[in-house]
């Protein structure tokens, strides 16, 4: 008798050991909305919370590619990811020029871009070994330069395809379109990463390089690829930005990298490598897209966002990723 | 043995030749030459004093930086605490008030300071790792100076100009304004900083900074405070940052919370150019100075070649990235140095 209890105590214990930064990321949502129905009138309503999760939708899809940097280990960090998506919808919102019939190119377009850029990052981390954030940093500094030669003595012309309105601005019934895209990405990504070998791959050499590296795993090409394949997501994720908001213009993607990484680091993602659940990261978008809105009803403005931003992301870090002494 | 002997045995000047710091000072003089027959008039007092203005910012971030990746550390924060506290000191100063600016000093100074301490108590105490933990402290100094100033501007008093250009002060005493014309307050500000860090290298702490940056384990078991020290570094740090903000408030006598933002990618750039390992432990701040030096004259080059102003931001980001990897690759072709300096030690 006393044996079943401990052990169902202990099935109780292991589900909440393994999903407890979700449950954490969960209690901070709801807390968020209760302190801001009790704080603010009307913030705890189906509108504000359809609108908040289509607006978390964006943050959570750039948290994707910055999970998959993360996972890979080295410590791995992407901070180019907001100014690829902004290059390619600079790029494709004149050749879309607001017909379906040139998304095809816009898309290819997007791919090679962020092939180029991916690789580019992913060559420097892993084979020339150089830290990623530097890197990624360095890497922003030129995409934004490219975007200033491009707009340079030019208006940014062009408006996306219909479909691309569709998906990321429009809404079926109540529900945001953007929502399903995200559920369909969750799915693909949930079963990439924990059921075929690439997700174990992944996580192996997030894990443990050394290990992985005597397993037989080319640990450098790895880490390329999860480079590349950030940098193609982010510039995809270019194309729904301009879908969302209709034109394209200079810093449309800039603002997303911080909260992309702190939705990551709220989601539970570890810094380290080797580990990470997408519906963590999910939450943790909602999370800070939740406290955005907060500040921003209580007249907070821009300040306040990114004060509230660091502010958090620092407690969260000296939470969940500390080093410890190997002695 | 007997190959090892003689390579101790090699002249000092062979052994200088086949130090990093031999390349970058070559460098350094290569540009110096570029710029001098691109400027036309490089060597009048007038430009000289301009290009020191010029080039006093990055210097001053860069040996504070220098002293942060030696230390182990990396802080990506520099830049908007640079922001950060020219809206403090435009925050506290009013224009009529002359004391004001003595307040500002004094409460902009404590400001760099906590923003040392809580980098370093990031660092140092709760062992976040360095890169990541400023970055998320950049974001609340950016927030904080957000809410000091929305947009730029701002009041400062007149002696601030002090900082910037002697001669620009109304009522400054007469041997001031000649000591100005002959050594400008941007040089004496990086002077300033040479010696304090001079001061520091020559006392226990300087030792421990090195010693924490090459290997924090063993430092440790040593006997060594290695948190105290990786705060005492993220606060030299700070005040460097603090010298660059008088000089930045003296120039435009106001204040910009989006301004320093910028900076800290050619300030670590500059820190890589200058031969410090972002591995930490290696490398002199002095020598982080003329990589400083050495970015500065290729903006300089980068705009006497008439490249476009659009070009700007492009072409300076790539010569980050290609000077950070192109130092990076070196590295490993510099095995005799690497040899000779273990065999020195």
């Amino acid at each position: 008798m006393n044996r079943v209890i401990i052990s169902q105590n202990n099935i109780a214990y292991r589900i909440y050991d393994r999903y407890k930064k979700l449950i954490i990321a969960l209690l901070l949502i709801i807390f968020l909305f209760v302190f801001g129905e009790v704080t603010v009138s009307n913030f705890l309503s189906l509108g504000q919370i359809l609108l908040t999760v289509k607006l978390a939708s964006f943050i959570a899809l750039f948290g994707l590619c910055q999970m998959i940097v993360i996972a890979s280990g080295g410590s791995g960090l992407d901070l180019s990811v907001g100014y690829t998506a902004t290059m390619t919808a600079v790029f494709t919102a004149s050749i879309m020029n607001g017909e379906n019939g040139n998304l095809w190119m816009a898309v290819l377009i997007a791919i090679s871009l962020g092939i180029t850029v991916g690789l580019v990052n992913g060559l420097l981390t892993s084979y020339v070994k150089l830290p990623p954030l530097v890197v990624t940093l360095a890497m922003a500094n030129i995409l934004q330069g490219v975007i200033d030669v491009y707009t340079a003595g030019r208006n940014i012309t062009g408006r996306p395809s219909p479909i691309l309105r569709i998906i990321a601005a429009k809404s079926t019934g109540i529900f945001p379109n953007i929502l399903f895209i995200l559920i369909i990405v969750a799915t693909i990504v949930m079963i990439i990463l924990y059921k075929t070998k690439w997700g174990a791959v992944l996580f192996g050499v997030g894990a443990n390089e050394t290990t992985a590296y005597l397993s037989g795993i080319n640990v450098k090409l790895v880490r390329c690829t999860a480079f590349i394949i950030t940098g193609v997501l982010a510039s995809l994720m270019g194309l729904l930005l301009i879908g969302n908001m209709g034109i394209a213009f200079k810093d449309m993607g800039s603002n997303y990298v911080m909260p992309s990484i702190a939705a990551a680091v709220v989601g539970g993602v570890p810094l380290m490598g080797g580990g990470g659940n997408y519906i963590g990261v999910i939450l943790g978008a909602i999370f800070l897209q939740t406290l955005t809105n907060l500040l921003v009803a209580l007249g907070w403005g821009d300040a306040g966002k990114w004060l509230g931003f660091g502010i958090l992301l620092f407690i969260l870090l000296i939470v969940y990723v500390r080093n410890r002494r190997s002695i | 043995m007997n190959k090892s002997s003689k390579a101790v045995s090699d002249s000092a000047f062979h052994k200088f030749i086949y130090k990093p710091e031999f390349s970058t000072l070559i460098i350094l003089i290569v540009m110096l030459i570029i710029t001098a027959i691109l400027q036309k008039n490089f060597f009048e007092t007038k430009s000289i004093v301009r290009n020191i203005n010029a080039f006093t910012p990055l210097i001053l971030l860069t040996m504070g930086q220098a002293v942060v990746i030696i230390s182990g550390g990396l802080d990506l924060s520099a830049g908007t605490t640079l922001s950060l506290l020219t809206c403090v000191l435009t925050f506290v100063m009013k224009k009529g008030e002359p004391v004001t600016g003595f307040y500002a000093i004094i409460i902009a100074f404590a400001v760099a300071v906590l923003v040392g301490v809580i980098n370093g108590i990031g660092i140092g105490y709760l062992r976040v790792p360095p890169l990541i933990a400023t970055f998320a402290t950049s974001f609340i100094w950016l927030g904080a100076a957000l809410f000091l100033r929305p947009t730029p501007g701002g009041e400062s008093v007149e002696w601030f100009k002090m900082f910037y250009n002697i001669d620009g002060v109304k009522n400054a005493p007469q041997f001031l304004k000649t000591f100005g014309t002959i050594v400008p307050p941007g040089l004496i500000l990086v002077i300033l900083g040479c010696v304090f860090w001079f001061v520091i290298s020559k006392t226990k702490t300087g030792r421990y900074i090195y010693a924490v940056g090459s290997n924090n384990d063993s430092a440790y078991v040593s006997g060594i405070n290695t948190a105290k020290i990786q705060m005492t570094a993220c606060i030299i740090n700070s005040l460097f940052v603090f010298l660059a903000a008088l000089f930045f408030v003296g120039q435009n006598q106001s204040g910009d919370a989006r301004m320093g933002g910028p900076l800290i990618l050619k300030a670590i750039a500059a820190t890589v150019v200058g031969g410090i390992a972002l591995t930490g432990g290696k490398g002199s701040v002095y020598f982080a100075l003329v990589g400083a030096l050495i970015l500065s004259f290729v903006s300089k080059i980068i705009f006497f070649s008439n490249v476009p102003n659009a070009y700007q931001t492009l072409v300076s980001g790539l010569i980050v990235i290609i000077a950070i990897a192109g130092t990076q690759v070196y590295a490993p072709y510099n095995k005799r140095a690497m040899i000779n300096e273990r065999q020195i030690i």
